[in-house]
Protein backbone atom coordinates (compact mmCIF):
# COMPACT_ATOMS: atom_id res chain seq x y z
CA UNK A 1 0.00 0.00 0.00
CA UNK A 2 2.81 2.46 0.89
CA UNK A 3 4.76 1.90 -2.31
CA UNK A 4 1.36 1.90 -4.38
CA UNK A 5 0.64 5.85 -2.98
CA UNK A 6 3.49 7.09 -4.28
CA UNK A 7 2.85 5.70 -7.73
CA UNK A 8 -0.37 7.15 -8.01
CA UNK A 9 0.36 10.48 -7.18
CA UNK A 10 2.93 10.08 -9.71
CA UNK A 11 0.71 8.87 -12.55
CA UNK A 12 -2.04 11.66 -11.95
CA UNK A 13 0.79 14.88 -11.67
CA UNK A 14 2.16 12.78 -14.94
CA UNK A 15 -1.52 13.06 -16.51
CA UNK A 16 -1.97 16.67 -15.06
CA UNK A 17 0.98 17.69 -16.52
CA UNK A 18 -0.22 16.53 -19.95
CA UNK A 19 -3.33 18.13 -20.08
CA UNK A 20 -1.72 21.37 -19.82
CA UNK A 21 0.71 20.74 -22.48
CA UNK A 22 -2.60 20.11 -24.93
CA UNK A 23 -4.87 22.53 -22.68
CA UNK A 24 -6.27 25.31 -25.13
CA UNK A 25 -4.07 28.78 -24.69
CA UNK A 26 -6.40 31.53 -23.15
CA UNK A 27 -7.16 34.44 -25.66
CA UNK A 28 -6.22 34.60 -29.49
CA UNK A 29 -2.76 35.63 -29.74
CA UNK A 30 -2.09 36.28 -33.08
CA UNK A 31 -3.43 40.22 -33.97
CA UNK A 32 -3.11 41.00 -29.99
CA UNK A 33 0.02 43.21 -29.22
CA UNK A 34 2.20 42.31 -26.31
CA UNK A 35 -0.13 43.13 -23.61
CA UNK A 36 -2.35 40.30 -25.07
CA UNK A 37 0.13 37.92 -25.84
CA UNK A 38 1.51 38.34 -21.90
CA UNK A 39 -1.64 38.74 -20.22
CA UNK A 40 -3.11 35.51 -22.41
CA UNK A 41 -0.13 33.77 -20.86
CA UNK A 42 -0.39 34.97 -17.39
CA UNK A 43 -3.66 34.86 -16.67
CA UNK A 44 -5.77 32.20 -15.28
CA UNK A 45 -8.80 30.36 -17.56
CA UNK A 46 -11.33 27.96 -16.84
CA UNK A 47 -10.67 24.50 -18.26
CA UNK A 48 -12.62 24.24 -21.59
CA UNK A 49 -13.79 21.74 -23.86
CA UNK A 50 -11.31 20.89 -26.56
CA UNK A 51 -11.80 19.73 -30.33
CA UNK A 52 -10.57 15.49 -30.37
CA UNK A 53 -8.95 15.12 -33.27
CA UNK A 54 -9.77 11.90 -35.15
CA UNK A 55 -6.23 11.50 -36.21
CA UNK A 56 -4.78 11.89 -32.52
CA UNK A 57 -2.83 9.46 -31.01
CA UNK A 58 -4.03 7.08 -28.26
CA UNK A 59 -2.57 9.10 -25.74
CA UNK A 60 -3.61 12.44 -26.63
CA UNK A 61 -6.90 11.20 -27.41
CA UNK A 62 -7.07 9.80 -23.79
CA UNK A 63 -5.52 13.03 -21.94
CA UNK A 64 -7.91 15.60 -23.94
CA UNK A 65 -10.76 12.84 -22.92
CA UNK A 66 -9.64 14.23 -19.43
CA UNK A 67 -9.42 17.33 -20.47
CA UNK A 68 -12.95 17.15 -21.35
CA UNK A 69 -13.56 15.45 -18.80
CA UNK A 70 -12.80 18.36 -16.04
CA UNK A 71 -14.45 20.52 -18.57
CA UNK A 72 -17.65 18.38 -18.45
CA UNK A 73 -17.82 18.44 -14.64
CA UNK A 74 -17.22 22.60 -14.97
CA UNK A 75 -20.16 23.09 -16.91
CA UNK A 76 -22.63 20.85 -15.16
CA UNK A 77 -21.37 20.32 -11.50
CA UNK A 78 -19.49 23.96 -10.64
CA UNK A 79 -21.32 25.94 -13.16
CA UNK A 80 -23.51 27.76 -10.56
CA UNK A 81 -21.54 30.38 -8.54
CA UNK A 82 -21.13 29.24 -5.01
CA UNK A 83 -22.90 31.87 -2.90
CA UNK A 84 -23.49 33.65 -5.62
CA UNK A 85 -20.00 35.47 -5.29
CA UNK A 86 -17.59 31.87 -6.04
CA UNK A 87 -17.11 30.91 -9.47
CA UNK A 88 -15.35 27.15 -8.33
CA UNK A 89 -15.02 26.37 -11.77
CA UNK A 90 -11.94 24.82 -12.47
CA UNK A 91 -8.81 26.87 -13.74
CA UNK A 92 -5.57 26.07 -15.08
CA UNK A 93 -4.58 27.64 -11.78
CA UNK A 94 -6.53 24.97 -9.79
CA UNK A 95 -5.09 22.65 -11.58
CA UNK A 96 -0.94 23.79 -10.86
CA UNK A 97 -2.05 24.32 -7.24
CA UNK A 98 -3.33 20.98 -7.13
CA UNK A 99 -0.15 19.87 -8.90
CA UNK A 100 1.92 21.57 -6.49
CA UNK A 101 -0.10 20.27 -3.18
CA UNK A 102 0.50 16.52 -4.86
CA UNK A 103 4.10 17.03 -5.18
CA UNK A 104 4.31 18.07 -1.79
CA UNK A 105 2.50 14.95 -0.81
CA UNK A 106 4.22 12.92 -3.16
CA UNK A 107 7.59 14.13 -1.86
CA UNK A 108 6.89 14.39 2.10
CA UNK A 109 5.00 11.71 2.97
CA UNK A 110 7.34 8.67 1.64
CA UNK A 111 10.25 11.08 3.08
CA UNK A 112 8.56 10.47 6.33
CA UNK A 113 8.59 6.98 6.46
CA UNK A 114 12.21 6.76 5.40
CA UNK A 115 12.98 9.44 8.37
CA UNK A 116 11.31 7.33 10.45
CA UNK A 117 12.91 4.52 9.57
CA UNK A 118 16.04 5.78 9.89
CA UNK A 119 16.48 6.38 13.24
CA UNK A 120 20.41 7.30 13.16
CA UNK A 121 20.01 9.82 9.68
CA UNK A 122 19.43 8.16 6.29
CA UNK A 123 22.13 8.23 4.15
CA UNK A 124 19.80 9.00 0.89
CA UNK A 125 20.84 12.23 -0.71
CA UNK A 126 17.38 12.68 -1.32
CA UNK A 127 16.45 12.44 2.00
CA UNK A 128 18.83 14.38 3.54
CA UNK A 129 18.27 17.00 0.80
CA UNK A 130 14.57 17.90 2.27
CA UNK A 131 15.92 17.05 5.73
CA UNK A 132 18.07 19.95 5.31
CA UNK A 133 15.55 22.30 3.97
CA UNK A 134 12.73 20.77 6.61
CA UNK A 135 15.49 21.94 9.12
CA UNK A 136 16.36 25.38 8.01
CA UNK A 137 12.49 25.94 7.68
CA UNK A 138 12.14 24.94 11.19
CA UNK A 139 15.33 26.85 12.35
CA UNK A 140 15.33 29.86 10.22
CA UNK A 141 11.57 30.65 10.02
CA UNK A 142 9.91 29.26 12.86
CA UNK A 143 12.01 29.62 15.59
CA UNK A 144 13.17 32.57 15.81
CA UNK A 145 9.50 33.72 15.57
CA UNK A 146 7.87 31.20 17.98
CA UNK A 147 9.41 30.12 21.52
CA UNK A 148 9.24 26.97 22.87
CA UNK A 149 6.54 24.54 22.75
CA UNK A 150 4.58 27.04 20.25
CA UNK A 151 7.43 26.34 17.90
CA UNK A 152 6.57 22.71 17.40
CA UNK A 153 3.19 23.37 17.11
CA UNK A 154 3.62 25.88 14.55
CA UNK A 155 6.24 24.20 12.49
CA UNK A 156 3.69 22.28 10.02
CA UNK A 157 1.61 25.10 9.42
CA UNK A 158 5.13 26.80 7.73
CA UNK A 159 6.58 23.64 6.55
CA UNK A 160 3.23 23.80 4.05
CA UNK A 161 3.14 27.39 3.39
CA UNK A 162 6.90 27.41 2.12
CA UNK A 163 7.08 24.02 0.38
CA UNK A 164 3.22 25.23 -1.42
CA UNK A 165 4.64 28.31 -2.49
CA UNK A 166 7.86 26.85 -3.65
CA UNK A 167 6.68 24.41 -5.98
CA UNK A 168 3.46 26.63 -7.03
CA UNK A 169 6.81 29.02 -8.30
CA UNK A 170 9.40 26.43 -9.01
CA UNK A 171 6.53 24.98 -11.52
CA UNK A 172 5.77 28.17 -12.97
CA UNK A 173 9.02 28.20 -14.48
CA UNK A 174 8.03 24.94 -15.90
CA UNK A 175 7.30 25.79 -20.50
CA UNK A 176 4.08 24.70 -21.03
CA UNK A 177 2.75 25.54 -16.95
CA UNK A 178 1.48 28.21 -15.07
CA UNK A 179 2.70 30.00 -12.08
CA UNK A 180 -0.62 29.88 -9.54
CA UNK A 181 1.42 32.47 -6.75
CA UNK A 182 1.67 35.19 -9.65
CA UNK A 183 -2.21 35.44 -9.74
CA UNK A 184 -4.00 37.88 -6.59
CA UNK A 185 -6.67 35.36 -6.25
CA UNK A 186 -3.73 32.89 -4.80
CA UNK A 187 -1.59 35.27 -2.67
CA UNK A 188 -4.33 36.70 -1.48
CA UNK A 189 -5.95 33.14 -0.34
CA UNK A 190 -2.92 32.59 1.22
CA UNK A 191 -2.41 36.14 3.07
CA UNK A 192 -5.78 36.24 4.08
CA UNK A 193 -4.70 32.49 5.76
CA UNK A 194 -1.93 34.56 7.60
CA UNK A 195 -4.30 37.00 8.64
CA UNK A 196 -6.47 34.35 10.42
CA UNK A 197 -3.44 33.14 11.97
CA UNK A 198 -2.98 37.40 13.32
CA UNK A 199 -5.89 37.34 14.90
CA UNK A 200 -6.95 33.58 16.05
CA UNK A 201 -4.01 33.33 17.24
CA UNK A 202 -3.79 36.70 18.91
CA UNK A 203 -8.00 35.96 19.85
CA UNK A 204 -7.03 32.63 21.39
CA UNK A 205 -3.76 33.52 23.44
CA UNK A 206 -4.67 36.88 24.43
CA UNK A 207 -8.38 36.95 24.86
CA UNK A 208 -11.35 38.34 22.51
CA UNK A 209 -10.32 41.80 24.29
CA UNK A 210 -6.62 41.62 22.45
CA UNK A 211 -8.52 43.35 19.03
CA UNK A 212 -8.03 46.01 21.32
CA UNK A 213 -5.54 45.78 23.90
CA UNK A 214 -3.39 43.82 21.67
CA UNK A 215 -3.43 46.45 18.73
CA UNK A 216 -3.51 50.17 20.38
CA UNK A 217 -0.29 50.47 23.23
CA UNK A 218 -0.59 50.97 27.03
CA UNK A 219 -1.26 54.09 28.66
CA UNK A 220 -3.02 55.67 25.99
CA UNK A 221 -6.98 57.35 27.04
CA UNK A 222 -9.74 55.17 25.66
CA UNK A 223 -11.31 57.61 23.75
CA UNK A 224 -8.24 58.54 21.84
CA UNK A 225 -7.29 54.81 21.21
CA UNK A 226 -10.66 54.04 20.14
CA UNK A 227 -11.04 57.08 18.19
CA UNK A 228 -7.68 57.51 16.64
CA UNK A 229 -4.88 54.72 17.12
CA UNK A 230 -7.17 51.76 16.60
CA UNK A 231 -8.20 52.07 13.11
CA UNK A 232 -4.63 53.10 12.61
CA UNK A 233 -3.29 50.17 14.10
CA UNK A 234 -6.80 48.50 12.21
CA UNK A 235 -5.08 49.39 8.76
CA UNK A 236 -1.95 48.36 10.06
CA UNK A 237 -3.36 44.77 10.43
CA UNK A 238 -4.90 44.72 7.04
CA UNK A 239 -2.09 46.07 5.22
CA UNK A 240 0.20 43.51 6.06
CA UNK A 241 -1.51 40.53 4.43
CA UNK A 242 -1.98 42.92 1.90
CA UNK A 243 1.65 43.54 1.13
CA UNK A 244 2.19 39.87 1.02
CA UNK A 245 -0.22 39.48 -1.25
CA UNK A 246 0.95 42.13 -3.57
CA UNK A 247 5.05 41.91 -3.12
CA UNK A 248 4.67 37.66 -4.06
CA UNK A 249 2.18 38.29 -7.03
CA UNK A 250 4.29 41.23 -8.21
CA UNK A 251 7.92 39.27 -7.85
CA UNK A 252 6.40 36.00 -9.54
CA UNK A 253 4.61 37.96 -12.52
CA UNK A 254 7.18 40.50 -13.43
CA UNK A 255 10.01 37.89 -13.93
CA UNK A 256 7.21 36.32 -16.25
CA UNK A 257 6.50 39.37 -18.28
CA UNK A 258 10.13 40.27 -18.69
CA UNK A 259 10.66 36.73 -20.08
CA UNK A 260 7.81 37.12 -22.39
CA UNK A 261 8.68 40.10 -23.65
CA UNK A 262 11.77 39.32 -24.38
CA UNK A 263 10.60 36.33 -26.50
CA UNK A 264 7.77 38.74 -27.74
CA UNK A 265 10.82 40.96 -29.40
CA UNK A 266 11.83 38.16 -31.39
CA UNK A 267 8.60 38.08 -33.07
CA UNK A 268 7.93 42.25 -33.22
CA UNK A 269 11.66 42.49 -35.05
CA UNK A 270 11.76 39.80 -37.18
CA UNK A 271 15.51 39.33 -36.97
CA UNK A 272 18.49 36.70 -35.97
CA UNK A 273 20.18 39.53 -34.40
CA UNK A 274 17.38 40.76 -32.17
CA UNK A 275 16.45 36.40 -31.46
CA UNK A 276 19.90 35.87 -30.24
CA UNK A 277 20.34 38.75 -27.77
CA UNK A 278 16.59 38.75 -26.70
CA UNK A 279 16.67 34.45 -26.08
CA UNK A 280 20.27 35.30 -23.83
CA UNK A 281 18.30 37.53 -21.62
CA UNK A 282 15.46 35.72 -21.24
CA UNK A 283 17.47 32.64 -20.57
CA UNK A 284 18.90 35.01 -17.65
CA UNK A 285 15.93 36.04 -16.02
CA UNK A 286 14.75 32.77 -16.32
CA UNK A 287 17.93 31.66 -13.93
CA UNK A 288 17.44 34.62 -11.85
CA UNK A 289 13.36 33.49 -11.15
CA UNK A 290 15.39 29.78 -10.99
CA UNK A 291 18.10 30.20 -9.02
CA UNK A 292 16.69 33.26 -6.44
CA UNK A 293 13.19 34.73 -7.07
CA UNK A 294 11.06 31.53 -6.56
CA UNK A 295 13.22 30.61 -3.38
CA UNK A 296 13.71 33.87 -2.38
CA UNK A 297 9.69 34.71 -2.70
CA UNK A 298 8.95 31.69 -0.72
CA UNK A 299 10.98 32.15 2.01
CA UNK A 300 10.03 36.03 1.98
CA UNK A 301 6.30 35.19 2.33
CA UNK A 302 6.71 32.54 4.97
CA UNK A 303 9.20 34.32 7.03
CA UNK A 304 6.85 37.72 7.28
CA UNK A 305 3.84 35.29 7.79
CA UNK A 306 5.74 33.67 11.09
CA UNK A 307 6.50 37.30 12.20
CA UNK A 308 2.91 38.80 12.09
CA UNK A 309 1.30 35.39 13.61
CA UNK A 310 4.23 35.13 16.42
CA UNK A 311 4.04 38.43 17.20
CA UNK A 312 0.09 38.60 18.37
CA UNK A 313 1.22 35.07 20.51
CA UNK A 314 2.42 38.34 23.14
CA UNK A 315 1.60 41.43 24.14
CA UNK A 316 4.11 44.00 22.69
CA UNK B 1 -4.77 49.27 -19.74
CA UNK B 2 -8.16 47.51 -20.04
CA UNK B 3 -6.79 44.00 -20.49
CA UNK B 4 -4.53 44.60 -17.20
CA UNK B 5 -7.52 45.20 -15.21
CA UNK B 6 -9.44 42.18 -16.78
CA UNK B 7 -6.36 40.04 -16.93
CA UNK B 8 -3.69 40.59 -14.82
CA UNK B 9 -5.25 42.07 -11.92
CA UNK B 10 -8.26 40.36 -11.49
CA UNK B 11 -9.25 38.93 -8.29
CA UNK B 12 -11.16 36.00 -8.73
CA UNK B 13 -12.89 35.13 -5.96
CA UNK B 14 -13.49 31.32 -6.80
CA UNK B 15 -10.08 30.91 -7.30
CA UNK B 16 -8.94 32.42 -3.65
CA UNK B 17 -11.66 30.09 -2.09
CA UNK B 18 -9.70 26.82 -3.92
CA UNK B 19 -6.55 28.66 -2.79
CA UNK B 20 -7.90 27.98 0.76
CA UNK B 21 -9.15 24.72 0.01
CA UNK B 22 -6.18 23.54 -1.97
CA UNK B 23 -3.81 24.72 0.78
CA UNK B 24 -5.67 23.92 3.89
CA UNK B 25 -6.54 20.04 2.49
CA UNK B 26 -2.71 19.94 1.50
CA UNK B 27 -1.35 21.12 4.92
CA UNK B 28 -4.09 18.70 6.89
CA UNK B 29 -2.94 15.34 4.88
CA UNK B 30 0.63 16.35 5.64
CA UNK B 31 0.01 17.24 8.89
CA UNK B 32 -1.12 13.89 9.71
CA UNK B 33 1.57 12.20 7.12
CA UNK B 34 4.63 13.73 6.97
CA UNK B 35 5.44 16.87 9.06
CA UNK B 36 4.43 14.99 12.46
CA UNK B 37 6.46 12.16 11.98
CA UNK B 38 9.43 14.27 10.15
CA UNK B 39 9.73 16.72 13.15
CA UNK B 40 8.98 14.45 16.07
CA UNK B 41 11.93 11.67 14.33
CA UNK B 42 14.33 15.29 13.92
CA UNK B 43 13.47 16.50 17.25
CA UNK B 44 14.37 12.97 18.51
CA UNK B 45 17.57 12.86 16.78
CA UNK B 46 18.70 16.58 17.80
CA UNK B 47 17.61 15.55 21.42
CA UNK B 48 19.77 12.09 20.93
CA UNK B 49 23.13 13.99 19.42
CA UNK B 50 22.71 16.79 21.80
CA UNK B 51 22.62 14.18 24.80
CA UNK B 52 25.53 12.23 23.18
CA UNK B 53 27.87 15.15 22.56
CA UNK B 54 27.26 15.98 26.75
CA UNK B 55 27.62 12.80 27.30
CA UNK B 56 31.29 12.70 25.05
CA UNK B 57 32.37 15.82 27.30
CA UNK B 58 31.43 14.17 30.15
CA UNK B 59 33.31 11.11 29.41
CA UNK B 60 36.05 13.15 27.86
CA UNK B 61 36.07 15.58 31.32
CA UNK B 62 36.05 12.11 33.12
CA UNK B 63 39.24 10.54 30.98
CA UNK B 64 41.34 13.87 31.77
CA UNK B 65 40.43 13.62 35.59
CA UNK B 66 41.95 9.83 35.38
CA UNK B 67 44.53 10.95 33.53
CA UNK B 68 45.51 13.35 36.15
CA UNK B 69 45.22 10.78 38.41
CA UNK B 70 47.36 8.29 37.31
CA UNK B 71 49.86 10.56 36.67
CA UNK B 72 49.76 11.59 40.36
CA UNK B 73 49.64 8.28 41.36
CA UNK B 74 52.21 7.95 38.82
CA UNK B 75 54.51 10.44 40.39
CA UNK B 76 53.64 10.04 43.98
CA UNK B 77 55.10 5.83 42.97
CA UNK B 78 58.40 7.40 41.79
CA UNK B 79 59.35 9.17 44.54
CA UNK B 80 58.43 6.54 46.83
CA UNK B 81 60.52 3.71 44.57
CA UNK B 82 63.09 6.49 45.22
CA UNK B 83 62.62 6.89 48.66
CA UNK B 84 62.21 3.13 49.19
CA UNK B 85 65.92 2.74 47.06
CA UNK B 86 67.53 5.21 48.85
CA UNK B 87 66.42 4.13 52.38
CA UNK B 88 67.43 0.61 51.44
CA UNK B 89 70.83 2.05 50.72
CA UNK B 90 71.32 3.66 54.07
CA UNK B 91 69.96 0.71 55.77
CA UNK B 92 72.37 -1.43 53.68
CA UNK B 93 75.32 0.88 54.72
CA UNK B 94 74.42 1.18 57.94
CA UNK B 95 74.12 -3.01 58.67
CA UNK B 96 77.84 -3.06 56.50
CA UNK B 97 78.90 -0.73 58.69
CA UNK B 98 77.28 -2.35 61.95
CA UNK B 99 78.83 -5.72 60.40
CA UNK B 100 82.26 -4.75 60.08
CA UNK B 101 82.49 -3.27 63.24
CA UNK B 102 81.20 -6.11 64.57
CA UNK B 103 83.60 -8.16 63.34
CA UNK B 104 86.30 -5.65 64.34
CA UNK B 105 85.46 -5.99 67.97
CA UNK B 106 84.70 -9.48 67.47
CA UNK B 107 88.61 -10.21 66.03
CA UNK B 108 90.10 -8.12 68.66
CA UNK B 109 88.30 -9.38 71.20
CA UNK B 110 88.71 -12.94 69.89
CA UNK B 111 92.65 -11.94 69.34
CA UNK B 112 92.78 -10.49 73.09
CA UNK B 113 91.13 -13.94 74.50
CA UNK B 114 93.80 -15.87 72.69
CA UNK B 115 96.45 -14.01 74.18
CA UNK B 116 94.88 -14.15 77.53
CA UNK B 117 94.59 -17.88 77.20
CA UNK B 118 98.31 -18.07 76.10
CA UNK B 119 99.17 -16.10 78.93
CA UNK B 120 97.49 -18.40 81.10
CA UNK B 121 98.45 -21.46 79.80
CA UNK B 122 102.28 -20.71 79.72
CA UNK B 123 101.63 -19.28 83.82
CA UNK B 124 100.01 -22.55 84.33
CA UNK B 125 102.86 -24.30 82.47
CA UNK B 126 105.72 -22.57 84.32
CA UNK B 127 103.70 -23.63 87.88
CA UNK B 128 103.59 -26.93 86.63
CA UNK B 129 106.81 -27.35 86.09
CA UNK B 130 107.80 -25.37 89.40
CA UNK B 131 105.56 -28.58 90.85
CA UNK B 132 107.20 -31.01 88.96
CA UNK B 133 110.62 -29.87 89.90
CA UNK B 134 109.65 -29.59 93.39
CA UNK B 135 108.36 -33.60 93.47
CA UNK B 136 111.25 -34.77 91.46
CA UNK B 137 113.98 -32.99 93.79
CA UNK B 138 111.39 -34.31 96.47
CA UNK B 139 111.89 -37.60 94.97
CA UNK B 140 115.36 -36.90 94.54
CA UNK B 141 116.09 -35.97 97.57
CA UNK B 142 114.54 -38.77 99.35
CA UNK B 143 116.33 -41.14 97.07
CA UNK B 144 119.41 -39.81 98.26
CA UNK B 145 118.58 -39.21 101.96
CA UNK B 146 117.73 -42.87 101.35
CA UNK B 147 121.11 -43.63 100.73
CA UNK B 148 122.69 -41.88 103.51
CA UNK B 149 124.00 -39.24 103.25
CA UNK B 150 125.78 -36.63 105.14
CA UNK B 151 123.72 -33.22 106.27
CA UNK B 152 125.94 -31.42 104.48
CA UNK B 153 126.43 -33.35 101.57
CA UNK B 154 121.74 -32.80 101.79
CA UNK B 155 121.95 -29.14 102.21
CA UNK B 156 124.54 -28.62 99.44
CA UNK B 157 122.40 -30.89 96.88
CA UNK B 158 119.43 -29.10 97.89
CA UNK B 159 120.97 -25.97 97.05
CA UNK B 160 122.61 -27.20 93.78
CA UNK B 161 119.18 -28.81 92.63
CA UNK B 162 117.85 -25.09 93.43
CA UNK B 163 120.07 -23.13 91.98
CA UNK B 164 119.56 -25.51 89.02
CA UNK B 165 115.84 -25.17 89.28
CA UNK B 166 116.73 -21.27 89.42
CA UNK B 167 118.84 -21.15 86.23
CA UNK B 168 116.50 -22.83 84.20
CA UNK B 169 113.91 -20.43 84.58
Amino acid sequence: MKRIIPLVIIVVAYVLFLVFMVAPSHGHHEGGGVGELVTGHLTDHVIEHTHVNPHDNILLKQLKGINNAIAHVNETVLSEKLLGIFDMRITKWVMMMWLAGLMGLGIFIPLAVQIKKAKMGSESRWVNWWESLIQWVHEEIVEPNFEGKYAKKATPYFLSLFFFILFCNYLGLVPGMATATGNLAVTGGLAVLTLIGIIGVGVIKQGPLWFYKGTVPHGVPFVLGIMLLWPIELIGLIIKPFALTIRLFANMTAGHVVILIFIYLVMMFNSYFVGIGSVVMSLMIYALEMLLVAWLQAYIFTVLSAMFIGSSLHAH
Amino acid sequence: MEFLKEGLLRVDPGLLLWTIITFIVMLLVLWKAAWRPIVDSLDARAEKVRFEIDNAERTRLEAEKLLAQHKAMMDNAKNEAAQVISKGRDEAEKIKNEIVDKANAESRSIAERAKKEIELAKDKALADIKTEVVVLSTEIASKIISKNIKAEDQKALVEEALNKIGTVQ
